[in-house]
């Protein structure tokens, strides 16, 4: 089955859509073992080194999609979508404006541009995403949550390495998603029989900037920190919640997206705290590491506020600025054994 | 009990040897490349000035960002630890230190018991630390050791507002090509600093007494801008550059 990619930060893209299509939807996520050239020549080097290198990935790999659609995952994404256009050579690209807001107005324009897109689709694939495809396709992506919410599960009291549970992420968004649920059944299996949480390991919860790739979780195992909750796109937000199968299937789309837990890009910020706080309520961390990738302006600006709300409710709290590569900074993990060392 | 503390960092490699609570002997050389040659010197050198035997020391703990290459260490503490424990053993009643060292400049907040309630770090930028002065030193053709006793005749200090080691450098180097007094752009870049690292002591709340420690507290000048910006006194040990490895050594007494 062809894939059709995505560019979105965050996870506001409905793949259900795609899938409904007759696409296998596929998360761009770049390659940080890639330089961010010829991207650099486009998008000035100042800007987010994750979104360069999804451009780079575009730029290289978009022959091999049936099609590229865009969402407002941060504000990056959003003004890239004119330089795809000038650079990336797709036959279709196509920009859904999901809104920052969160209520009935802006669900109603979600849903807007939900069907909007589903008509283009339609129209340039000439296919029909019926009701009953949209609801099938719902059907797997929730088989797909609760998988991972077993999973998920399985993070604070199992010898789970911080990248095993990241590359199991990745696959949520790049694989098909009948060989995904096959994976991730198998991998289920496989967690179940890990040895106990190693003891000499802290349990924390990882916020912030998403890491894109694997490697991008080895500081945090080399300062044996493990982080058994998050709230990133790569991470809870894609499985927290599972989507309505009654009713119409468009609105049941755009009522999951306001149910997630919230990102940086979205209004009020308290609305991220929600889910943080949910989650420190139900497990038992030692500590919150938070992470800003360098340049990631949603989240540097969601920071003062949100490290202060967290600290005032009593949580330890570290915040360490990260680079976009894979390898493991030194400084980084010096500064959290300290914090492991105060915990 | 003997104790030795070694502190590796990404500058300057610092001995301390203690024997219970006194301290008999601190150190200090270059890093340089090879971090296992720097401690092994370092080691090599504090045996044959005091005296003593390796058979005579009880426990060795390394911190810094080279502490993982101290293969002789039984104990590996991170600097923010030994800093709080240097700090408090010249001040007892220490509440918080700043530490500026090569690559790293820090806030501490520490308990009455001397346990370690918050810190925070410089961004990945080496603005603000030891670095971004001998950057600024190479670009004003000066020693970095006269920075303190130049910054004391400014006049009137400039503004530096770059908060990128390298764009601050271009930064200098513009106001050097507009002919700006040097004792003025010295004293722009210690007030930068200082700015920095209010920010950074914002964040979790100023506390005195404030200890400082590192291989910047040397500098009088830095010393002056960053009391000034907080309105209160630093106390500052004789021997704050080797506060680390004081503190590591007293850490390894338990």
């Amino acid at each position: 089955m062809r894939l059709f990619a995505y560019y979105d930060t965050g996870h506001e893209f409905s793949e259900e859509i795609v899938m409904a299509a007759g696409f296998t939807p596929y998360k761009i996520l770049g390659d940080v073992n890639v330089p961010n050239d010829p991207a650099d020549r486009y998008v000035h080097n100042y800007i987010c080194p994750f979104s360069r290198s999804c451009l780079t990935e575009g730029m290289a790999r978009s022959d091999e999609w049936a099609g590229i659609a865009f969402c407002h995952g941060c504000d990056t994404t959003n003004n890239q979508y004119d330089i795809w256009k000038h650079h990336v050579k797709t036959d279709f690209l196509y920009w859904i404006n999901t809104p920052a807001k969160n209520d009935a107005t802006a669900r109603a324009y979600h849903e807007h541009e939900l069907r909007r897109f589903i008509s283009h689709m339609e129209k340039h694939y000439r296919v029909d995403i019926t009701d009953d495809k949209l609801s099938e396709a719902i059907r797997t992506s929730n088989s797909v949550k609760r998988l991972m919410q077993e999973l998920a599960k399985l993070r604070p009291v199992k010898d789970i390495p911080n990248d095993a549970y990241h590359a199991i992420t990745r696959k949520c968004v790049q694989m098909h998603k009948d060989d995904l649920i096959a994976a991730l059944e198998k991998t289920l299996e496989e967690w179940k029989n890990r040895p106990a949480f190693p003891s000499d390991c802290l349990p924390v919860l990882l916020t912030g900037s998403d890491m894109t790739y694997p490697e991008g979780m080895d500081i945090l195992e080399a300062a044996k920190l493990r982080a058994v909750r998050d709230d990133l796109s790569l991470g809870e937000r894609y499985f927290a919640e599972t989507i309505s199968e009654e009713g119409d299937p468009v609105k049941a789309l755009v009522d999951y997206h306001a149910r997630i837990p919230m990102p940086p890009t979205k209004i009020p910020f308290e609305a991220r705290l929600v889910y943080l706080r949910k989650c420190l309520k139900e497990t038992n961390v030692k500590g919150i590491v938070y992470q800003i990738l360098k340049f990631c302006e949603p989240h540097g600006l969601d920071l003062p506020y949100m490290a202060g709300e967290l600290k005032k409710d009593g949580h330890r709290l570290i915040v360490i600025e990260r680079e976009y590569t894979p390898t493991i900074d030194q400084q980084l993990v010096s500064r959290l054994e300290s914090f492991r060392e105060i915990i | 009990m003997i104790t030795v503390g070694i502190d590796i960092g990404s500058i300057t490699t610092k001995i301390a040897l203690m024997e219970g609570k006194k301290l008999l002997y601190t150190d200090v050389s270059l890093s340089g490349y090879d971090m296992e040659k720097a401690w092994q010197a370092i080691y090599k050198k504090m045996l044959e000035r005091t005296g003593k035997k390796e058979s005579d020391i009880s426990f060795l703990v390394s911190t810094g960002y080279g502490r993982n290459n101290v293969s002789i260490s039984q104990k590996k503490i991170t600097e923010i630890s030994c800093h709080a424990a240097g700090a408090k053993y010249f001040f007892p009643k220490v509440k918080a230190v700043i530490d500026i060292g090569g690559q790293d400049s820090k806030f501490i907040r520490i308990d009455d018991t001397g346990s370690i309630l918050d810190f925070v770090m410089n961004d990945k930028c080496a603005a603000g630390t030891g670095r971004f002065l001998e950057v600024m030193a190479r670009a004003l053709h000066v020693e970095i050791d006269d920075f303190s006793t130049l910054s004391g005749k400014s006049k009137k200090p400039v503004t530096i507002s770059s908060m990128c080691t390298v764009f601050a450098e271009s930064e200098v180097i513009s106001l050097i090509a507009k002919g700006e007094n040097r004792e003025n752009i010295i004293a722009g870049i210690h007030d930068s600093i200082a700015s920095r690292m209010i920010s950074m002591m914002k964040r979790t709340g100023v506390a005195s007494p404030v200890v400082m420690t590192g291989g910047v507290s040397k500098n009088i000048g830095m010393r002056k801008a960053i009391e000034k910006k907080i309105g209160m006194t630093l106390n500052v040990p004789e021997q704050a550059q080797v506060c680390g490895a004081i503190g590591a050594a007293i850490l390894g007494s338990g």
